[in-house]
């Protein structure tokens, strides 16, 4: 099954202080739920052993995260592979930086792709799960940008 | 409940409503499943490794993880399988071959592609998710009209490189053609019959136990035919066929899925035979659900051409059949298509024509005979949706159809235009039984009312024909060996007996029915004669239980067994009463000198002695084996008939009524019969209303478990009406056709025609299975209604 989510978050920073937290994997990694352990593979690169809880799916996945920023500073893409448990999940995410009045935008959009077991489960229990992994990531980097940000 | 079969009463044993001589056991817990059987020295389990995905090269298998895992004693891929000349083995009617664990690539998601052997269960399992896999995702289809492009090719083992599996056809196609040409009325309906499983609530498993000191493997397997399954593991690995002990211990449920050979058996037992120790392999729910034997798949184009007063001219069948990865579909080696050509069902079509092609898919392989014989189930529905379909489009009530369209009594034995010689039947007194138990007439004066109103009613009918009793050797075999049956009774000095058949019951009540066959054949008494099946070290050879054989073939065999027994007892009946064999008839249970009745002895009198006082010339014993080539096959059939409301807001079907009328012949118990018609249609109202294995745009198998993939309860499935109708078959020693699969046959058919009936006032002609709610919901409003 595919899983498709876009959104628009907000972060009260500015585009340098986002762009430089978004493109370091040391950072996303530390802002994204339930990771028991991650490496960071090189500057672009990290892996993560994620623990998973979504219906009768229940352990751990690893996943392989590449950031792929566009030169021009104006578009930050995410790839991420793995799986577990028999499942594999890939998704692909984008989103286009803009800041305005000291304001950074990320204007987002993923697709999710997933085989295995955990498709079966179908989207009503992962529509939820999904979010909140997706809410949850972002809360954390607006609290970790905003609050590492100078005069934040 | 009502349950209006009649009991023979001139009979002792054949016809007695007996209470089931396995059931004390079974409601007590103290039937003895696979998983029940332990042995007295260490026993390894055996989980397995599944791929993702639905297509993928295999580029690396990492053991390293999983092998260090506590408990973890080997972990097996294809290639250590290759070693052994075990990566492959051959399908169920031996045209193709699967692989045992994926060698080189991954054809369909959850295909078994590692095994893990440990101390325990658990470990194994933890061991499995250990092994790491490396995958290259393919392009893979799902589809197989897509399939059918060839632009994915899945079996690049083979040597054409094509999806297409094989063509089949039977029948006279210009001559077809051209009546549906000139037919005035013409039907041209796409009917597509949903790939399901059977899902028997105990899954597959294997126990295997090779004993280094004796060098024999005895293998405890969920099989459904065991001497089947000992011959292909002697010829698959070269074990001689002595050396191989297999087992088949109680089954719970079997509908077909436990025929074929899968992947945990041979694992399991080649690992036992690697490491010297007993290895258990107990599937999951899952597994069963995605990789075991599925049924159905088939895209029908039925086309029928009548005239306008309702007379059928001509019927062509066009199928896709999507067979998975593998062509491993259980059909006899001469049918391709299974019993498919019983497509022209109980009407008498002056042409016909069916042909199929079948493709692979990256799908799981199967095609089994889910509770039916061969495909007869998808031919029945095809017919019967058919002739509803012809019925509307004609303005004419469709029993008024069928009646016009039957074959007359006066027709049998019917050769029908695709080749069978149907046995015996009398469609139209059944069907009009049926009428007038459920009360016809006034159903449809309600529905017009209910109609007047808005209310959606419907009445749907079915008359099916089966083709069953696999079957005559010049016709049917499986890997070349014949579909015969045999059974072997030994009768003891106080005239209690043993009776051992090649069949194996998983639920169909052998240990009675079988008993009172030979019961009644040799006046003794059903409850001390105790029946054996399923080891292969005591039975005599058989085929096996699937498609409705037991009965038409191993029936046979025990009640010409015991007639070989009554031979012998006339020789010792003519010795007691010193006369001669030519003056004593058999009458009453007894062997009486003809003109002095009172003058007579009892088998039990004859068996004491066989043994004390054998006649002279005689062999001491009482004993005979017979192994029974059926004439023909046998010609089950039924009158069916739902009655539904559906609610135009939510498209909620409730089954007011359901009746099913079943003539199989000769009874041999009538409430074993009732039960397996209460099971067979609880399958087939599941299958009408809940049931599909579907497959995503991903290639993703969306129903591995039973929060998907639905089992109805008590709560969902409706009150069963039966009763029934005999015409005895004229070529079986007992006149019995079989009939355990008639209600999953002949049931779909007509909870779908009830339906189509209800909604007939929105215009809606036809909805394919599974009639969920949200499915009739969309049609309603589409519908406008």
């Amino acid at each position: 099954m595919n899983l498709e989510y876009s959104g628009t978050e907000t972060i009260p920073a500015s585009k340098d202080a986002v762009w430089s937290f978004i493109t370091s994997p040391a950072a996303i990694a530390s802002c994204m739920p339930e990771v028991q352990s991650s490496t960071v593979v090189d500057d672009r690169t990290f892996d993560a052993v994620v623990g998973v809880a979504v219906g009768p799916v229940r352990g751990k996945f690893t996943f392989h995260v590449v950031l792929d920023p566009s030169p021009d500073r104006s578009r930050m893409g995410m790839r991420i592979s793995g799986g577990g448990l028999g499942s594999v999940v890939d998704l692909v995410a984008n989103a286009d930086v803009a800041e305005s009045n000291g304001v950074t935008t990320l204007a987002w959009k993923g697709t999710a792709a997933m085989r295995g077991p955990v498709a079966s489960i179908g989207g009503r229990v992962i529509d939820a799960q999904a979010k909140r992994v997706i809410e949850t990531t972002f809360a954390n980097v607006k609290r970790r940008v905003v609050a590492t940000a100078p005069g934040g | 409940m009502s349950t209006t079969i009649e009991p023979a009463p001139e009979r002792h044993a054949i016809g007695v409503r007996m209470k089931r001589k396995e059931d004390p056991r079974f409601i007590r817990g103290r039937g003895t499943y696979l998983d029940d059987i332990t042995l007295n020295r260490p026993t390894l389990h055996l989980a397995l490794v599944h791929s993702p995905y639905p297509h993928a090269k295999i580029v690396k298998i990492d053991k390293t993880a999983a092998l260090a895992a506590p408990g973890v004693i080997a972990v097996l891929t294809g290639e250590d399988l290759a070693a052994h000349g075990l990566a492959w083995i051959p399908t169920f009617h031996g045209y193709d071959k699967q692989m045992v664990l994926a060698v080189g690539k991954a054809l369909y998601q959850y295909q078994e592609v590692a095994g893990v052997v440990a101390t325990s269960r658990e470990a194994a399992h933890d061991g499995a998710e250990l092994v790491d896999v490396e995958y290259e995702p393919l392009p893979f289809v799902v589809d197989p009209f897509v399939a059918k492009t060839d632009e994915v090719i899945l079996r690049d083992d083979r040597e054409s490189k094509t999806n297409h599996i094989y063509h089949w056809e039977v029948g006279k196609r210009e001559e077809t053609d051209a009546a549906l040409a000139a037919s005035e009325v013409r039907i041209d309906e796409r009917l597509y019959f949903q790939r399901c499983h059977p899902a028997p609530l105990e899954p597959c498993g294997a126990l295997a136990d090779m004993d280094p000191a004796t060098g024999r493997l005895t293998i405890y397997l969920t099989s459904q035919a065991p001497h089947a399954h000992r011959t292909v593991v002697s010829l698959v690995t070269g074990i001689p066929e002595d050396k191989i002990h297999l087992v088949s211990p109680d089954i719970g449920g079997g509908f077909g899925n436990k025929v074929p050979v899968y992947a945990g058996y041979v694992v399991a037992a080649a690992a036992s035979v690697v490491l010297g120790m007993p290895v258990k392999w107990v599937e999951t729910r899952t597994e069963n659900l995605t990789t075991t034997g599925f049924a159905r798949d088939y895209h029908m184009d039925v086309q029928i051409g009548a005239t306008r007063e309702g007379r059928v001219t001509a019927l062509k069948v066009t199928t896709v059949a999507d067979h998975g990865a593998f062509d491993a579909a259980a059909d006899p080696t001469k049918y391709p298509a299974g019993l498919f050509g019983i497509v022209t069902g109980s009407y008498d079509f002056p042409t016909a024509f069916t042909e199929l092609d079948a493709y692979f898919t990256n799908k799981a392989p199967g095609g089994i005979a889910y509770r039916c014989s061969f495909r007869v189930t998808e031919a029945s529905y095809a017919i019967e949706r058919g002739m509803d379909i012809l019925a509307s489009r004609l303005r004419m009530d469709p029993a008024e159809l069928r009646l016009k369209n039957f074959v007359r009594p006066d027709q049998f034995p019917y050769p029908s235009p695709l080749g069978f010689v149907y046995d015996s039947g009398d469609y139209h007194a059944t069907l009009r039984k049926a009428l007038d138990l459920i009360g016809y007439d006034a159903l449809r004066k309600e529905q017009a009312e209910k109609r007047a109103r808005g209310e959606l009613m419907g009445i749907g009918i079915s008359t099916f024909t089966e083709a069953v009793g696999a079957g005559p050797s010049k016709h049917f075999d499986i890997m070349g060996i014949k579909m015969f049956d045999s059974a072997e009774i030994r009768v003891h000095p106080t005239g209690a007996a043993i009776l051992r058949a090649g069949t194996k019951s998983q639920g169909q009540g052998h240990e009675t029915t079988w008993a009172q066959i030979a019961a009644e054949e040799l006046g003794l008494d059903p409850q001390n004669i105790i029946v054996e099946e399923g080891d292969t070290d005591t039975a005599p050879y058989g085929l096996g239980t699937y498609a409705s054989r037991s009965t038409p073939v191993a029936g046979a065999a025990i009640a010409m067994a015991s007639r070989k027994i009554r031979d012998k007892a006339k020789k010792i009946a003519a010795h007691l009463l010193e006369t001669a064999e030519d003056d004593l008839e058999w009458s009453g249970y007894k062997f009486r000198v003809k003109g002095m009745p009172d003058n007579a002895v009892t088998m039990q009198e004859i068996a004491f002695a066989a043994y004390t006082n054998p006649a002279p010339g005689t062999e001491p014993g009482l004993e005979a084996t017979y192994y029974y080539d059926p004439p023909n096959l046998t010609f089950p059939y039924g009158a069916y008939l739902a009655v539904v409301d559906v609610d135009r807001e939510t498209g909620e079907v409730a089954v007011r009524r359901f009746l099913a009328i079943d003539d199989c012949g000769t009874v041999i118990n009538p409430m074993v019969v009732e039960g397996q018609i209460h099971g067979g249609l609880t399958e087939g109202f599941a299958i009408a209303f809940m049931q599909e294995i579907r497959y995503d745009e991903n290639g993703n198998h969306l129903q591995p478990n039973f929060t998907e993939y639905l089992v109805p309860t008590s709560l969902e499935t409706p009150k069963w009406e039966t009763s029934s109708t005999c015409t005895p078959s004229p070529h079986h020693p007992i006149g019995a056709k079989g009939v355990g699969e008639s209600p999953n046959v002949g049931s779909p058919a007509a909870f779908v025609n009830a339906v189509m009936d209800a909604l007939a006032p929105l215009g809606i002609e036809h909805v394919d299975m599974p009639l969920t709610r949200d499915k009739l919901w969309r049609a309603i409003a589409t519908a406008g209604g």
